[in-house]
């Protein structure tokens, strides 16, 4: 399903089924998910091309958030230790039109329920899209179309132990990778206090070979910023 | 030539009997309009460039700002074209300038509101606000007054000074907000399985938070049934939507499980029996 097709593509399983269709010179893009209502588009294009891949998940049901947050069983760090665990996060699949170096999304859609947080007081802190992982020591198995898998260092600059029990992402700067079998991305987690950290994405596939999937948010802010997910109000 | 002749007699014409001349004006006139045109356009690329990478707001400030320094810029470029001997003036500016003066006292008052509104930031473009009697969406801040869209759609346009001065209530000022219901279910319902239904109907709901969680207790054994109070935190741009879909969920999800929401009711006791009851009973005697 992931990809890049040209305008005969056309994806169908047991839940959903989408692609183009050709009505004379007009391409119509559909898209039906089991129990859902059926999306329809029109696209003017000859040469163009459509790319299906993951993307941030903050898009659904609509934008109200730029983080996620990652739940996950505490973890105890001992002082200025460093070590990487796998989280699962969830994705959301974004449809793309690609023609002469521009693109324009077209349909962004889930298999996976929704749910938002509010990480911090609600008048510093911030709404994100929330979700619970299991702590993997190795790559697990998981669906791609669902979930990708998270490869986080975690860092704990601190002379001191720590808790560590989720972790806030800033949708801004993830860099998510692909395959058929799986969606990835890479983070590291650095602490720096037993209540703050700092998270960024490293612009690295976690399996030689994937593809990196198109930044949604890349081109909507200012690319001198560097976007760092900031942890300022605890760590559990 | 004689044209050329008269038109520099012309541009060369004191004006109200000062050195400033008419060509002077002129130049004046071209810089401030070629200033105003150049801000203009400025503004407008810069608005196409940044109006995906930027708030609305910020945005607007920062455009503003580009537009008002380019502005001065030709202002203070133009200057040295009317510098002159404006002495014959000055009477009658004096005069002007005190009438200017008790004239502007509330563009001024409007100006400075419209400075400090944009330094304190109490409301933004976008944001669901309150001020004084008016609420709405702010569409627009300007030096001198703020536009607010009401929710039915009108334009309603407040003096900087009075959005100062008035009671600011913004609805979007912080991310998240709670919102309540109180939902009745009968005495014979059990409250527990209720309290479980909601519960799991605020699970399912992408923008019922997960943090800070919703609270479902017994608020009150009250006169019809019993009062369970369902308090939920939701973003705060999405939160009217929520609220008005959510509860309409809880009620069908409680009438699926056979829970249902109590009528009004009072039972009335009687001294003696009533005398409906017995005129009813007369007629199955004699039969």
């Amino acid at each position: 399903m992931f990809g890049r097709h040209d305008y005969s593509f056309q994806y169908s399983s047991d839940c959903i089924s989408f692609g183009i269709e050709r009505d004379g010179d007009i391409h119509r893009y559909f898209r039906k998910i089991e129990g859902g209502v059926k999306v329809e588009k029109s696209v003017i294009s000859q040469r163009g091309k459509i790319v299906v891949c993951p993307i941030e998940p903050v898009n659904l049901p609509e934008k109200v958030a730029t983080y996620m947050e990652i739940d996950f069983d505490p973890l105890f760090l001992e002082p200025f230790s460093k070590t990487t665990i796998y989280l699962t996060f969830p994705i959301e699949i974004g449809v793309f039109v690609v023609a002469k170096k521009d693109i324009k999304p077209l349909d962004v859609f889930s298999f996976i329920p929704q749910k938002y947080s509010l990480y911090g007081p609600s008048n510093g802190g911030v709404i994100s899209r929330w979700a619970y992982s299991p702590v993997y020591a190795a790559i697990p198995e998981v669906n791609p179309f669902e979930c990708g898998v998270m490869q986080l260092t975690l860092h704990n600059t601190t002379r001191e132990w720590v808790e560590v029990a989720r972790a806030l992402f800033e949708a801004y700067s993830m860099k998510i990778y692909y395959s058929d079998e799986l969606v990835s991305m890479s983070a590291i987690m650095r602490i720096l206090s037993s209540k703050t950290a700092e998270t960024e994405f490293f612009k690295e596939p976690l399996v030689e070979g994937m593809k990196k999937a198109i930044e949604f948010y890349l081109g909507r802010d200012i690319p001198v910023v560097k976007h760092n997910g900031m942890m300022e109000w605890g760590l559990v | 030539m004689v044209i050329l002749e008269r038109l520099q007699e012309l541009l060369q014409t004191p004006l109200f009997g000062t050195s400033l001349s008419v060509g002077n004006l002129l130049w004046l006139v071209v810089i401030l309009a070629l200033s105003v045109i150049l801000a203009r356009l400025t503004v407008t690329n810069l608005r196409r460039a940044l109006e995906n990478r930027m708030s609305k707001n910020e945005l607007e400030i920062l455009l503003k700002l580009i537009y008002f320094t380019i502005v001065i810029l030709g202002v203070v470029i133009a200057l040295p074209n009317i510098i002159a001997d404006l002495s014959g003036l000055l009477v009658a500016g004096g005069i002007l300038g005190i009438i200017i003066g008790f004239a502007s006292q509330s563009v001024v008052s409007n100006f400075v509101s419209g400075l400090f509104l944009m330094v304190e930031q109490p409301v933004k473009i976008g944001d669901n606000v309150n001020v004084g009697s008016i609420s709405g969406n702010v569409e627009d801040i300007s030096i001198l007054s703020t536009t607010v869209r009401t929710y039915d759609g009108v334009f309603v346009r407040i003096p900087n000074e009075k959005v100062f001065n008035s009671d600011i209530t913004n609805y979007w000022a912080n991310v998240a907000r709670r919102f309540d219901y109180a939902v009745g279910i009968r005495y014979q319902d059990d409250a527990g399985k209720a309290i479980g239904i909601i519960k799991n109907v605020l699970k399912d709901h992408p923008f019922v938070l997960q943090r800070p969680s919703p609270t479902v207790f017994v608020e009150e054994l009250g006169d019809n049934g019993v009062n369970i109070t369902v308090k939920i935190w939701s973003p705060a741009r999405v939160w009217w939507d929520v609220k008005i879909e959510l509860l309409w969920k809880i009620k069908v999800a409680l009438e699926a499980e056979g829970i249902e929401i109590p009528f009004p009711q009072r039972t009335v006791w009687f001294p003696e029996p009533l005398k409906m009851e017995e005129r009813q009973k007369v007629p199955h005697e004699k039969g």
